[in-house]
């Protein structure tokens, strides 16, 4: 992992949104700080990512105004802007409490599979039942 | 011997604080001539704070213009007319007035409204952990935080205090005619020939370096919040001392380097 730190994309409780910037400028500012990417191509860029799942009405809203789907799903398309990124999923479960099971974090990912490289998720043992495990 | 002490460590902790700082503006100077920093996320900060800063306090900073200024220019005229001084309303108008106390109710009214507000955004992004969210997808803080807000401020307090002697130069025009029945072309000679350029120029500097100050110290300041809540108004309060400490100092560094 330490040859691919700069592919790291987390997702995780502990890297939350930044809360003055609404939802689009939080997914967009990985590509305009790292690849100088002009504002208004990152904004349409984002804006189709958010369409893909669903989520284009959430583009102007901020961190507080959303629910916990929805700001998996950011946190997601936010790691998602790293280049080849890896995506590191930290406790889904901690993300979005409410969750029966792991199927939407799976539907979620397969809508945008072609974003990352590979996808990691992290989380205790005693959380397997939640992944069909036994 | 404690209040000796007392006096070193206070003394101490206060010139390593100043030298702290000091090398943090040097760093953020550093910073701000380097072409990498001027990215799109950068450039998209720095358009947004001008825009809360100097765009958004427009309608109350001209209304608070027009009725202090106006009431300022009033007041001065008025005492020199009865001190028979009447000759000498440019040169106060252009020394006194334009030159001093433009930037400093500028500066009081965007470090009211702006640093105060800095040092808490700051805070508070440091209590959520939104600065290590930048840090961890590698995401510069000076660059991306610090050096958007610091030139927004130097941007703004130019600009503002520019826009603050214009309206004090029209409300002379209407004063000047109440009290000393002058007409606008005589009044416009006066201005003129009473404007000073190295006045203007160590104003525009000193606009400048109140611009620096006033938003990198509510960001240093800011930025020491722990993880704690209760670190906030800690943090804030100082900071804003801090500013307002600044503040004095630029104004007397200024006006000693009037003197010579």
């Amino acid at each position: 992992m330490e040859t691919n730190r700069h592919q790291a994309a987390p997702v995780s409780i502990d890297v939350p949104l930044i809360s003055n910037q609404e939802v689009w400028m939080n997914i967009a500012l990985i590509k305009q700080y790292h690849e100088n990417m002009p504002r208004l191509q990152a904004q349409n860029m984002v804006l189709n990512a958010l369409q893909r799942l669903d989520l284009v009405h959430i583009a102007y809203k901020r961190n507080p105004s959303l629910t916990n789907e929805e700001r998996f799903c950011v946190f997601l398309l936010r790691a998602c802007m790293v280049k080849d990124a890896i995506v590191m999923i930290d406790r889904p479960f901690k993300i979005i409490p409410h969750l029966q099971d792991i199927d939407f974090i799976f539907q979620t990912l397969k809508k945008i599979d072609d974003f990352y490289l590979t996808c990691h998720i992290y989380d205790y043992q005693w959380m397997a039942g939640k992944y069909g495990e036994k | 011997m404690d209040l000796l002490e007392n006096i070193g460590r206070m003394g101490r902790k206060t010139a390593m604080s100043f030298i702290e700082t000091i090398s943090f503006a040097g760093m953020v100077i550093f910073r701000m001539f380097q072409p990498r920093t001027y990215n799109s996320a950068m450039r998209t900060v720095l358009i947004n704070q001008i825009y809360f800063t100097s765009v958004q306090i427009l309608p109350v900073f001209i209304f608070v213009s027009i009725v202090l200024g106006s009431f300022l220019i009033g007041i001065v005229f008025q005492l020199l007319k009865q001190m028979g001084l009447t000759g000498y309303f440019g040169n106060v108008l252009m020394g006194l007035i334009v030159a001093e106390l433009s930037p400093f109710f500028t500066v009081l009214f965007i470090t009211l409204r702006s640093a105060s507000a800095i040092n808490t955004e700051m805070a508070v992004m440091k209590v959520n952990g939104e600065i290590k969210t930048l840090e961890i997808f590698r995401i510069d803080v000076i660059n991306y935080l610090l050096v958007p807000r610091i030139i927004n401020g130097i941007i703004s307090l130019v600009l503002l205090s520019s826009l603050f002697s214009i309206v004090l130069m029209f409300s002379g025009i209407l004063f000047s005619w109440i009290i000393f029945d002058i007409s606008v072309d005589v009044y416009s000679n006066i201005l003129l020939s009473s404007a000073n350029f190295s006045d203007m120029v160590i104003s525009l500097i000193k606009c400048a370096v109140f611009g620096f100050f006033i938003t990198l110290i509510p960001i240093r300041f800011g930025l020491r919040a722990s993880r704690e809540f209760t670190s906030i108004p800690i943090v804030v309060s100082s900071g804003m001392v801090n500013v307002f400490t600044a503040i004095i100092i630029i104004e007397v560094l200024s006006l000693i380097t009037k003197l010579f």
